[in-house]
C-alpha cells in the first residue's frame, strides 16, 4: 500500500523486534545503548575468583540501505575475591578498557508477511586496544557471524495467543588471529513475548501502562571451542524483561552461568537502548548514503 | 551515576515528537466482538500521522473490502483515522492499517474483531 517505508527500528512486517542485550539482533539500524553487567568468574590457574563489572557503550549506523556499521567499547571492573585459596594477600582491583570491537551487518533476506529476516555479518575485536594489565587479547579476532529472526505473527487465530512470541538468534565462528588460541562457535538465541504486539495486533486485554510495555524474555548465549580437545561449552542463561517507551528500552536479565566454567553465581545485566531514530529523526533513523526522500 | 539514571527518566518521559506512530487503541476493539454491525473503525496512534500516507481498511474473511474506502484522518485529532462501515454481517473482520508520522517513518498493522449479529 505504502512504497519505500522508513525504518530504523527493527520492524518486520507490524513486527517490532526489540534490541536484545546478549544475542544481537538481526536488524542494520541505528542504535545507541549503554549496558552495565556484574558477574563472577570463576577461579582457574590465572587467577582466583574474581567479581567483574562491565560498562559497555555502542553505537551502530546504517551507512547503505540495509547495511550497517558498528563500534562498541567496554570499561573493565575486576575485583578478585579477598579470600585466597593458598592464604597469600588478595590481588589489588583492576580498571581499564577492553580491545575495541567493530561491526558490520548486512539484512540479506527478509520475508515481512512471515515476520522473518535473515542478515549476515560479523565483528572483530581489535587486538591491542585495551589495557594491557587487564589481560586482554593483543591479537584480533573475527568472528562472521549469521543473524536471524521469526515472529509467530503468521500463525492461525486458533492460536491467537502464541502470535506474540518472537525468536531470534546468531551463529558465529570466532577466529583467533593467533592460531594458539582456539577457534569456537558463538551460538545464541532470544525468546520473546511482546505484549505491545499482544495490544495491537491480537487482543486489547486493557492492559495497563507500563505493564503493556513490557516484553518478557529469556536468552541463552553459548561459545563452545571447535579444535581443542578437553575445552568446554560455557555461555549463561539470561531470563528478564524489556520495557518499551517511545526513546528508550531499558531491559534488565539474570545472568545465569550453564556449568562451572562459566561461573559460580548468578550476575546481572541493565541496558539502556536509546532510540535515536525517534530521539534525532532528522539526523538518525535513515542510511547516511542512498536513503531515497525520507 | 544518578545524572544517567535522570536523563533516561527524562528521555522516557519526554513529551516530544517521535518518529514512529504506534496503535494505542481502537474501536472496536482490537480482537474485540461487538454486538452488532459498527458504523465505522477507529484507530487511535500514539501520535499525529500523515494524512495523505496512512491507510485504514477492512476485510471480512473471504477477503474482500467491507470499508466503504472513505478512511481518513480526522479533522480535529491527527492521531486518529476513521473509516465508515457498510451493514456488516455476522462473523469475523480483518483491519489492516498503515500508519505514516510526519517525519516519513512508516509502522503497519492488522488485527480482528467480530460482529454478532448484522443488525446496528
Amino acid at each position: 500500500m505504502i512504497p519505500s517505508p522508513a525504518h530504523a527500528h527493527g520492524f518486520e512486517g507490524d513486527r517490532f523486534f526489540p534490541p536484545t542485550i546478549q544475542t544481537e539482533d538481526p536488524f542494520a539500524t541505528d542504535e545507541l545503548s549503554v549496558s552495565a553487567q556484574t558477574f563472577n568468574n570463576p577461579a582457574s590457574d590465572d587467577g582466583p575468583k574474581t567479581r567483574e563489572l562491565d560498562m559497555t557503550t555502542e553505537f551502530v549506523k546504517e551507512i547503505f540501505p540495509k547495511f550497517a556499521v558498528g563500534v562498541s567499547g567496554t570499561y573493565i571492573n575486576l575485583e578478585p575475591s579477598k579470600h585466597t585459596s593458598d592464604g597469600s594477600d588478595p590481588l589489588p582491583s583492576q580498571d581499564g578498557f577492553d580491545d575495541i570491537s567493530v561491526s558490520v551487518k548486512y539484512q540479506l533476506w527478509e520475508s515481512p508477511a512471515h515476520e522473518f529476516i535473515l542478515s549476515l555479518g560479523g565483528e572483530a575485536d581489535l587486538g591491542g586496544t585495551g589495557s594491557k594489565p587487564l589481560g586482554v587479547e593483543s591479537y584480533t579476532t573475527y568472528t562472521p557471524t549469521l543473524y536471524c529472526g521469526k515472529g509467530l505473527g503468521d500463525l492461525p487465530n486458533a492460536l491467537k495467543y502464541l502470535k506474540p512470541f518472537a525468536l531470534t538468534g546468531t551463529v558465529g565462528y570466532a577466529i583467533p588471529s593467533k592460531s594458539s588460541d582456539s577457534n569456537a562457535l558463538e551460538w545464541g538465541f532470544a525468546l520473546e513475548y511482546s505484549l505491545p504486539y499482544l495490544q495491537e495486533h491480537v487482543e486489547d486485554l486493557g492492559l495497563p501502562h507500563p505493564l503493556r510495555d513490557l516484553i518478557p524474555l529469556v536468552e541463552f548465549h553459548f561459545e563452545s571451542p571447535t579444535n581443542r580437545s578437553g575445552e568446554t561449552t560455557t555461555g549463561t542463561i539470561n531470563p528478564g524483561i524489556l520495557w518499551e517507551s517511545k526513546y528508550v528500552q531499558v531491559g534488565a536479565e539474570a545472568v545465569i552461568p550453564i556449568n562451572a566454567h562459566t561461573g559460580s553465581d548468578v550476575g546481572a545485566v541493565v541496558q539502556v537502548q536509546f532510540y535515536i531514530d525517534d530521539l534525532f529523526p532528522q539526523v538518525f533513523g535513515h542510511p547516511l548514503f542512498f536513503g531515497g526522500d525520507k | 551515576m544518578r545524572y544517567f539514571i535522570a536523563l533516561v527518566f527524562v528521555v522516557a518521559c519526554a513529551p516530544l515528537a517521535g518518529a514512529h506512530a504506534f496503535l494505542d487503541h481502537a474501536e472496536p476493539k482490537v480482537g474485540g466482538v461487538v454486538e452488532s454491525s459498527p458504523a465505522e473503525v477507529k484507530i487511535w496512534f500514539t501520535q499525529d500521522v500523515s494524512a495523505k500516507e496512512s491507510r485504514l481498511k477492512v476485510f471480512d474473511a473471504k477477503g474482500d473490502e467491507v470499508d466503504r474506502k472513505d478512511a481518513h484522518r480526522d479533522p480535529k485529532n491527527h492521531s486518529l483515522l476513521v473509516a465508515t462501515l457498510s451493514a456488516l454481517p455476522a462473523g469475523e473482520y480483518q483491519v489492516r492499517w498503515e500508519a505514516v508520522c510526519l517525519l516519513g517513518h512508516h509502522t503497519s498493522g492488522k488485527f480482528m474483531f467480530k460482529v454478532k449479529t448484522k443488525d446496528r
